[in-house]
């Protein structure tokens, strides 16, 4: 099946393309083509997406266009939306869109009204938010919270800690201070230092984990829990003032001891890496406050609407989806970075690192065969800025091609808080736009752009021809960073429905951890033989053990 | 010497009525509210010893006359006296803009509000753009209110002490003149820039905020020792080195003067960046411990108070007042409703306001009768210590209260006693 994939019409107009354009250079593609911006670029709302330092022409795009339509593209965006079970490994849908519909919007699947379900935890929510922020959620013995701490690993960590350092300029004070920690490492390594900082009395702590099995995030939930008893003593209501839990197992969270009035739940159609916007994305919303994460909400369905509506030729998702296609399946490229030029999303590129991988980084396809082309490329990145200072010598003058996404708003400091400073933090902002484009324009014309490059030696030249897109938000708000990520979400599922795999499951991450449980029974002296160890392992062991 | 004194406060009153008693003329200036209403019906809203009689002889004499805000100043009258709350800069700032101009005579303007460091130079900063050429040299000069509730007529007529915060020779001199009736034992009179008196005035306000916050942390100290905070109160203040006064542990203070704004350097030294540090740390702990009879009734209902029913005797931030700028009692009710509770209270005077602070609520009773606000309640906290709940009628509380649980946020009660009447009995620093 997988070979008579790329034997399709499609496929093959789209490869002849591709030979038709090995051998052209950006230098030459741009000074072809004065309207080349003009072709290849978009925009909707707030976010403006160029593309035209890409390896492509407006043909390039007909012909990436035939491909989507012809692997049905359009009937596989109507499933997602129509809470089909897309996610066919695990017999559910994927309806993340739906945690973001407003709240007038009613959506029936299968005869239950997923609005009102997420609208009520949503109210749940603001309850709770609106208590700490007004410095009145209060610890076993009275105090005002004033740090929460939050414990989840994954999906539960990544998506608010991204979205929590996007926003800080959204963090405006409450009635009473409030800050938000994030731990997740299962060694315990940010928590230990928490709680060395932290008073046991003024903490709360968000236990976040969609299967509430999570062993990271339970050792981490654990060790909260004896902190806690020690440092505040047995007291009433210990658990019900320092813990809440977010969800899909209402019992497990029960279990371990989470009052039922702080319990918050999600369900199994969202995927743990697309559930920022549900209840997992409570730190979020206490940091900015409500109305702001409503906004972000309101962004990423801006997107769904977009999504569904929009042209293929105008479709921003398609159109990043179906250019990541060309790239790695025509161009053979298969490392692409993720270069923010704002420090507030210094976590987007590991956000964008398990939303991708994590997603697509599948060898075997819907019909369970294994594929015989490339998938997800290799996803990293790094804020843009410092990340010259790392590995842009590489991008510049290495033996790989690398593809980039450079991020960048164009406008910042405009919040009232940055009145007195603002003028020197607006010039910073404008040194960051101008390396953004210089760092764009090289990789892509390489010594065009140098005016006498010719006269230096090789190892001061530049290869150029590195293809890269920029998107460009207006301002980094709740609302655009709403967008944004929706964006990258669907571009996701876009390159999932032509490489005919499915982008929500992740079965890739199931058997270490029960492979580490063999482990660590034997590392504890529970068991006294691993079973079938390598030698490698056999060899590790002997000397940790002593 | 004719006056115009202007302001509703204690300190008004006294030194309007002192300097009356000594032959002055004086225009009191009264800003609408009870004070204006209550002088106007002959009553004295101070419970100061002296002080009702004195104002009496001096309106009869006809040397103390009230007046408003708006009416002018008397053609004879040379000095303008500031005795203003702290939130009336503004006023102030209009008073010495609109004095009148083209006079023989220049103004000499007393400020004794405590306002912001810096403030008396920014009213001469005004009154100079205000007078005319003839009038160069009008003065405004600094002299904190140094009265001692409870002894304020007599702080004022025997004074300890002066701060005199002035520049202009002249308007010193015009000064020790006005309070030479007042002098006499010695010369009390302490002579300093503007700036220095105001800042002077502050120091002790925030040295007496330190001393209350000192004892309270003291106090939540005691109680987690098992000792009783009243005892180690006394052995302190047996201690000359240290003194009896402002040793009172309690549940936070509250006021004007005490409040954030005034306390504050910030703006006077805005733009160098410079806090107080202790101050600030002396401020946070009193708000923190605004909530303190909140946190013993939380822990003694397991951290369950929704739908319970809670009393709160005296709402004002002291006892005789009707203000509540600030007062403990705001914050603890912000507290109980948070939980879900629902609040009685009872306040001989700022019951309106409270309403007025308030706005309709379910979860907020007020009540004329502290009985009646105490009736099915599940707790009774006692938060400014007016004289009439001193010795409540406990039999009569223990059967009309849902629960018979009393917090004393002031220390009034004796703890042995309230316990032998049947009453769970929590105090600040002692049980």
């Amino acid at each position: 099946m997988s070979d008579s994939r790329r034997n399709s019409q499609a496929w093959q107009a789209l490869l002849a393309h591709g030979e038709e354009m090995r051998g052209k250079h950006l230098s030459d593609l741009f000074a072809g083509d004065g309207q080349r911006f003009e072709d290849l670029h978009r925009q909707t709302g707030a976010i403006l997406f160029d593309f035209s330092k890409q390896r492509i022409e407006i043909e390039t795009l007909d012909r990436l266009l035939d491909l989507a339509r012809e692997r049905g593209l359009a009937e596989r965006i109507n499933a997602l939306f129509a809470g089909e079970a897309v996610n066919s490994s695990e017999n559910r849908a994927a309806m993340h869109w739906a945690l973001r519909l407003p709240v007038d919007n009613a959506c029936v699947v299968q005869g239950e009204d997923v609005a009102l379900l997420v609208h009520a935890q949503l109210q749940r929510m603001e309850e709770i938010v609106q208590q700490v922020r007004a410095g009145q959620w209060r610890g076993a013995t009275g105090e005002v919270i004033t740090d929460v701490v939050n414990i989840g690993v994954g999906g539960s960590d990544l998506g608010p800690l991204m979205v929590s350092e996007a926003l800080t300029d959204w963090c405006l004070p409450g009635q009473s201070p409030l800050s938000v920690h994030f731990a997740s490492t299962m060694d315990g390594s940010q928590l230990s230092q928490l709680l060395g900082d932290l008073s046991a009395h003024s903490t709360l702590f968000i236990i976040s984990s969609k299967s509430f099995s999570t062993i990271d995030t339970l050792s981490n939930a654990a060790t909260a829990r004896r902190w806690l008893e020690r440092e505040v003593g047995d007291c009433e209501g210990l658990l019900g003032c320092h813990f809440l839990g977010v969800s899909a197992a209402a019992d497990k969270m029960t279990e371990w001891g989470i009052a039922p009035g702080n319990q918050m739940r999600l369900w199994d159609w969202v995927g743990g890496r697309y559930s920022l916007w549900s209840a997992i994305g409570l730190p979020v919303a206490l940091a900015i406050g409500m109305p702001a994460f409503r906004d972000l909400l309101a962004g990423a369905h801006s997107m769904d609407e977009h999504f569904q509506q929009v042209p293929f030729a105008d479709n921003l998702p398609v159109l990043l989806g179906m250019i990541g296609i060309w790239n790695t399946n025509v161009l053979g490229i298969n490392a692409h970075a993720i270069l923010p030029y704002d420090g507030r999303l210094k976590e987007l590129p590991n956000y964008f690192e398990q939303l991708e991988m994590e997603s697509n980084g599948k060898s075997v396809s819907l019909g369970g065969e294994t594929v015989d082309y490339a998938t997800c490329p290799i996803v990293w990145g790094n804020v843009g800025p410092n990340a010259q200072h790392a590995f842009y010598q590489l991008l510049h003058q290495g033996t790989e091609v690398v593809t980039c996404d450079f991020i960048v708003p164009a406008r910042r400091y405009l919040e009232p808080q940055h009145n007195e400073a603002a003028v020197e933090l607006v010039a910073q902002h404008e040194l960051a736009l101008a390396n953004c484009l210089a760092q764009s324009r090289l990789l892509a014309l390489g010594d065009a752009a140098v005016e006498g490059a010719e006269a230096l030696p090789l190892h001061q030249r530049y290869r150029g021809n590195q293809p890269s897109s920029t998107l460009l938000l207006d301002e980094l708000t709740p609302y655009s960073l709403g967008a944004l990520i929706a964006l990258y979400e669907h571009k996701v599922f876009v390159q999932s429905v032509i490489w005919d795999i499915n982008p929500f499951d992740q079965w890739g991450v199931e058997m270490g951890k029960r492979i580490a449980m063999d482990t660590l029974a034997y590392i504890r002296g529970d068991s006294d033989e691993l079973n079938n160890a390598d030698s490698s392992t056999a060899g590790l062991l002997a000397r940790i053990l002593g | 010497m004719q006056l115009e004194v202007y302001g509703d406060t204690l300190c008004a009153l006294v030194s309007a009525t002192a300097l009356a008693s000594a032959g002055n003329q004086v225009f009191l200036h009264l800003p609408e509210g009870n004070v204006a209403q209550q002088l106007a019906q002959g009553d004295c809203p101070f419970r100061e010893p002296g002080l009702a009689d004195l104002m009496a002889e001096q309106s009869q004499a006809g040397r103390l006359v009230l007046s408003s805000l708006e009416s002018p100043p008397h053609q004879q009258s040379t000095v303008v006296w500031l005795a203003l709350s702290p939130d009336a800069l503004e006023l102030a700032v209009q008073i010495v803009a609109m004095l009148p101009t083209h006079r023989a005579e220049r103004w000499l303007v007393v400020n004794q509000s405590t306002f912001p460091v810096g403030t008396s130079e920014s009213l001469q900063r005004a009154l100079v753009e205000n007078t005319t050429e003839s009038e160069t040299g009008s003065a405004v000069v600094s002299l904190p209110d140094l009265i001692i509730e409870g002894n304020a007529l007599q702080s004022f007529m025997r004074a300890d002490s002066w701060l005199l915060g002035a520049e202009q020779v002249w308007a010193q001199k015009q000064v020790a003149e006005l309070l030479r009736p007042f002098n006499r034992r010695r010369d009390a009179i302490m002579l300093m820039g503007s700036r220095e008196a105001e800042f002077t005035k502050l120091a002790i306000t925030g040295m007496l905020a330190t001393r209350l916050s000192y004892m309270n942390d003291m106090a939540n100290l005691a109680d987690h020792l098992g000792v009783d905070i009243e005892r180690i109160r006394q052995g302190m203040g047996a201690d000359k080195r240290i003194g009896e006064a402002y040793l009172y542990p309690g549940c936070g203070f509250g006021g004007l003067s005490f409040s954030r704004d005034v306390m504050s350097l910030a703006s006077t030294l805005q733009g160098s960046g410079m806090q107080a540090q202790l101050l600030d740390e002396v401020l946070r702990i009193n708000e923190r411990q605004k909530e303190v009879l909140f946190r013993k009734l939380w822990r003694h209902y397991g951290t369950e108070l929704r739908g319970r029913r809670v009393a709160i005797w005296g709402v004002s931030f002291k006892p005789e007042s009707s203000r509540i700028d600030n007062s403990p009692a705001l914050k603890l009710i912000e507290a109980l409703w948070a939980q879900g509770v629902e609040v009685h209270v009872h306040d001989p005077r700022a019951l309106q306001v409270l309403g007025e602070w308030a706005g309709e609520r379910d979860d907020l009773v007020l009540h004329d009768d502290p009985y009646a606000a105490a009736e099915g309640a599940d707790a009774l906290m006692l938060v400014t210590e007016w004289k009439a709940y001193w010795s409540p009628d406990l039999l009569r509380l223990k059967m009309s209260m849902a629960h018979p649980l009393l917090l004393d946020g002031r220390n009034v009660w004796d703890p042995d006693f309230i316990k032998q009447s049947g009453f769970t009995y929590f105090g600040i620093g002692r049980s």
